[in-house]
């Protein structure tokens, strides 16, 4: 019995996905507009809050026009990297477009671009946004499934300033 | 008769690997789109709850423009 357990543990473990004290997995993504390409490593040294979205996900809609203004209050130290995984990256493009019109501010952050979900399957997304706030060194700090609302950022901006001053 | 416990139920769990399928939440795609939805067209429904509201309810109508035949 207890070996049953064991294993179903390590098997649940292993299911899990990334956790925070793990290690962020690096990747290489191209931008919407398929333009650039873009990778972690190049990212070492700044707090990171990687976002999965997409342009159906209605939770994902709610959290953008945040991690616009989010973005816009850190000069440097911190970065957001927003990866849509949605099937046409129009859909995503229009979107974002239309978050920016709204609020009157170019897109702060960088858009990346995975229509194959490598990166939700490698991080085991367990929902719809998922984020990883990631430290300097490139460990995930925290973990956070579903989207933000305005009182839950003013508690993530209290740990992103924590982080950058680490 | 422990052996036979563990096979039966070893097949009872491998009968299920075929048809259970989890689909992950960035999988969703398709299950978002609003024909997905239990009242895929507007319209359709409108019409539709008119309809209802006539044959189930015998109420005339749902608004005060209209008769109680439950055609438009």
């Amino acid at each position: 019995m207890k070996k049953i357990l064991l294993i179903l543990m390590i098997a649940l473990t292993l299911y899990a996905g990334v956790t925070e004290g793990d290690r962020a997995v690096d990747f290489t993504l191209s931008t919407l507009d398929a333009t650039q390409q873009h990778t972690l490593t190049e990212l070492k040294g700044k707090v990171i809050l990687l976002n999965l979205w997409a342009s159906w996900c209605g939770g994902c809609q709610k959290e953008m026009p945040e991690f616009f203004k989010l973005q816009s209050s850190y000069a440097n130290n911190f970065e957001i990297v927003t990866v849509s995984i949605d099937k046409n990256a129009q859909n995503s493009i229009d979107f974002l477009e239309e978050v920016s019109q709204d609020l009157k501010m170019k897109i702060p952050f960088k858009t990346l671009y995975d229509p194959q979900k490598k990166l939700a399957k490698a991080y085991g997304a367990m929902g719809m946004p998922s984020s990883y706030l990631i430290d300097k060194e490139g460990v995930v700090r925290m973990v956070i499934v579903g989207s933000f609302n305005h009182d839950d950022i003013e508690a993530l901006r209290q740990k992103i300033d924590l982080l950058i001053k680490q | 008769m422990k052996y036979l416990v563990w096979i039966a139920l070893l097949m009872i769990i491998s009968g299920c690997s075929d048809h259970l399928v989890w689909v992950m939440s960035y999988e969703k795609e398709y299950f978002a789109q609003e024909k997905m939805s239990m009242a895929p067209l507007s319209e359709r429904a409108e019409q539709e709850g008119h309809i209802f509201l006539i044959r189930e309810a015998s109420a005339g109508g749902d608004s005060s423009f209209q008769g109680g035949c439950g055609c438009r």
